[in-house]
């Protein structure tokens, strides 16, 4: 694991005369020799979702299993990529990411159970 | 190839006033071609606008895109309005009408509101910040590009092949392939899903941009409010737009192949689209609005001379308003019945928007009060917005009371609600932004004479308008009819609806005009703050430098250059303390990647899935050849920044 230099951050001048201001945001992460963590994520993630193409496709068990076992899946993978390319692990400060997050699952939950309950009306309503 | 031919050129694009409309886009373009030929522009062309990734230069071209948008959207208007003004109308036909009526309504939200509100953010958010670009200027010109050719796939489709008819919100049966062949809807589909890749990138640029890349001492509580809009539209834009995503991708793969998620025939679920539909519809109307309080904000306490009143309520009602709209979207269907829990849920969150929106009106109103008033161009925007947004907001809460939305749902007086909102709230917000910050782009001060002609046009035109609409769908009158009989009582309202919607058309006339006189005749901004503005931005020459700061500033208060120069710490800048600065170079590869995309796009249209994976191979070898390019930087020397601040006369010595 080689930790790659790091191009000048953005930091007030010294007066010194000598420094070069980035005027981007400058890149801060980690960088290996080859990405075997990012190439494993992508693999796995398609193999999750083949199996989850294929689990239904194929209608391998009962509806409400099948659904149990797809949310599965995809709660795998979702976690799976949040870990291996969002750079959660390499981050300077980690109150961002809490909030952001936090909104994240709070509008992803909302979304599903929200979309559940209001399209559960053709049993409200006869 | 005749059956080419008939898929390309359907009876639907050789109609009278599509081959009128042909021509006069053939002759803009020969003239276009002919100009940068004559005056051999095209080097310039390339060099200093299509391959830039200098957020000021990205945001003038959004701008312009907007405004060309707003042209095209306005002509649907004027079109539509025509055919209602009086009844039994022949100008459009039924399925001339639903064409018309859906371009309008796409073009207007997502090709003229959201490139012109990032317009604006690329504008204003880094020099507010201080900041010397936004956190990825390539991908900041990334999304640009996609938006530019999903707008040239969209407005294509008039052209060739035929324009969508579903509705802006395309709604399934209307959008199934049984029932809508034609390749319209793909248009729709190919070309919104493409904007929304860009879209989405934008919302992570600002997001990132505003977080990190502040100047020195300014923290969160320190920010002008347009950057707080511009932090909150963000997340809002990030977290809203997958779901359109979701919705389209499905509808596409329903027409594309034959797969049926809303065909109900086949056990699929039709509500489930107009549900994700509103998942993001909603928070896309905040997406809109937000910026527009953020401009607002700044333009009350500039011309006001008076620092914002109540400047922490007006953030928490920001964040408080973001995260209501989530929950708020079964609003748009109440009629669809999901059952009286699920509507008075949503009806009472939906209510409960207006409470932080109010506090927003009370502030800015109070921001005013006591304080010595200019009434520029961009205050009387402001000065109008309030009252129409009043209006706008109090008919949202009687189409929010469930009982009363089963009558007014779909009728005119829907309409006039959200033209009421969207014109009145972000259209007039983003007028006064634009005259704001026009001098900040160009240099040179919009003519306020002529501004003020288009104003009164606008603002009046608006509300003869649609305040007819409202009165429309009290009595009846249902959207997205195309003509209606004699004796309805309908005819006076319409015509006077028509009427004001000549009269907007002319101040938007008045507008270009204006533009194009002023840049002839109109004084030169030499200090960059001709408003005695308040954020950093007036602390920069008009227009900026492409480091825009030779030295990064400090702030210590809020409202950081207006303390400046109370301060007096507005002197120029010691060449000691300018330094060499790394800007990122420009690159040929964001126009390159639209291109593929569209080229993806008008395969994916018309189901040539050769053109289309060509168009894909090119945007991946397009992507990949972008990651391996490390010449991305150009360094300015400090020598070269410091002979162009002393031109400036801002460097000391």
């Amino acid at each position: 694991m080689t930790q790659v230099q790091r191009p000048p951050a953005i930091s007030a001048p010294t007066g010194r005369g000598d420094e070069v201001e980035i005027a981007i945001l400058a890149p801060r992460f980690e960088e290996h020799a080859f990405p075997w963590r990012q190439i494993f994520g992508y693999a796995a993630s398609l193999i999750l979702t083949m199996a989850a193409l294929l689990l239904v496709v194929h209608h391998v068990l009962p509806p409400v299993g099948l659904i149990v076992a797809i949310l599965a899946l995809a709660t795998i993978q979702a976690s799976l990529q949040l870990g291996l390319f969002m750079h959660l692990r390499e981050s300077l400060g980690s109150t961002w990411h809490v909030v952001t997050l936090a909104l994240a699952i709070v509008v992803a939950l909302g979304i599903v159970i929200f979309s559940i309950w209001i399209m559960s009306f053709k049993s409200g309503v006869s | 190839m005749a059956q080419l031919i008939a898929k390309l050129f359907p009876s639907t694009v050789l109609r009278p006033m599509e081959i009128g409309a042909d021509a006069s886009i053939l002759l803009a373009v020969l003239a276009v071609v002919y100009i940068l030929t004559r005056y051999r522009k095209w080097g310039w062309l390339w060099r200093e606008w299509i391959t830039t990734v200098d957020h000021k230069k990205i945001g003038i071209m959004y701008l312009i895109a907007a405004i060309v948008m707003l042209f095209r959207g306005g002509v649907d208007a004027l079109m539509l309005r025509t055919q209602l003004a009086l009844p039994n109308g022949h100008f459009l036909g039924p399925e001339h009408y639903n064409e018309i009526f859906t371009t309008h309504g796409t073009i207007m939200v997502f090709f003229m509101a959201m490139p012109f509100i990032f317009a604006l953010f690329n504008i204003a958010i880094p020099l507010m910040i201080g900041a010397r670009d936004v956190a990825f200027p390539k991908l900041n010109a990334i999304s640009f590009w996609l938006f530019a050719f999903a707008a040239l796939l969209f407005n294509m489709s008039f052209v060739v092949g035929g324009s969508p008819n579903a509705g802006w919100t395309a709604y399934p049966p209307l959008t199934e392939l049984h029932f809508n062949p034609g390749v319209g809807e793909n248009y729709y589909l190919i070309a919104l899903q493409i904007t929304g890749i860009g879209s989405i990138a934008t919302g992570i640029n600002f997001l990132v941009t505003i977080l990190r890349m502040r100047a020195k001492g300014m923290s969160l509580m320190k920010m002008p409010l347009f950057a707080w809009s511009a932090l909150v539209t963000s997340s809002l834009v990030i977290f809203a737009f997958p779901a359109l995503t979701i919705a389209l991708a499905l509808t596409m793969l329903d027409r594309l192949f034959g797969s049926t998620f809303f065909t109900i025939a086949h056990g699929g679920m039709p509500m489930m689209y107009v549900n994700l539909f509103w998942i993001w519809g909603h928070p896309e109307v905040y997406i809109l609005a937000l910026p527009a309080f953020g401009i607002f904000s700044e333009v009350v306490a500039t011309f006001s001379r008076k620092r914002l009143f109540g400047y922490a309520a007006m953030v928490g009602s920001l964040v408080a308003i973001t995260l209501l709209s989530y929950g708020v979207w079964v609003h748009h269907f109440f009629t669809m019945g999901a059952g009286a829990a699920v509507n008075a849920f949503f009806g009472i969150s939906t209510m409960l928007i207006a409470i932080p929106t109010g506090v927003k009106i009370f502030n800015w109103i109070f921001t005013m009060w006591g304080g010595r008033i200019k009434t520029t161009v961009a205050m009387l925007w402001q000065l109008a917005f309030i009252p129409t947004f009043v209006v706008g907001g109090a008919t949202g809460v009687m189409l929010a009371v469930v009982p009363g939305d089963y009558q007014f749902h779909n009728s005119y007086f829907l309409i006039a609600h959200f033209h009421n909102v969207l014109i009145g709230g972000v259209v007039f917000g983003l007028f006064s932004g634009l005259y704001y910050w026009w001098p900040k782009m160009f240099g040179y001060m919009l003519n306020e004479r002529q501004g003020k002609w288009a104003f009164w046009f606008f603002v009046i035109g608006f509300w003869v308008t649609f305040f007819p609409q409202y009165l429309l769908g009290l009595k009846g009158m249902t959207r997205r009819i195309y003509t209606y009989p004699h004796g309805m009582g309908w005819t006076l309202l319409n015509l006077i609806s028509t009427v004001g919607a000549y009269a907007m058309g002319i101040g938007f006339i008045i507008l270009v005009y204006s533009v194009v006189y002023s840049w002839r005749h109109q004084e030169r901004d030499l200090t960059g703050d001709p408003w005695d503005g308040r954020t950093l931005e007036w602390s920069l020459p008009s227009p900026a430098p492409e480091y825009n700061f030779a030295v990064l500033p400090e702030v210590t208060e809020r409202d950081a250059w207006w303390e400046m120069k109370q301060a007096g710490k507005t002197g120029r800048i010691p060449a000691k303390d300018v330094h060499s600065i790394h800007m990122p170079r420009n690159t040929p590869m964001p126009f390159l990647l639209g291109l593929s995309f569209f080229v993806a796009g008008l395969g994916a249209v018309f189901s040539w899935w050769y053109v289309a994976v060509a168009g894909m191979m090119g945007v991946f070898i397009i992507l990949v050849s972008g990651w391996f390019d490390y010449h991305d930087h150009h360094e300015i020397p400090a020598e070269e920044i410091r002979r162009n601040e002393a031109a400036l006369g801002r460097l000391e010595g």
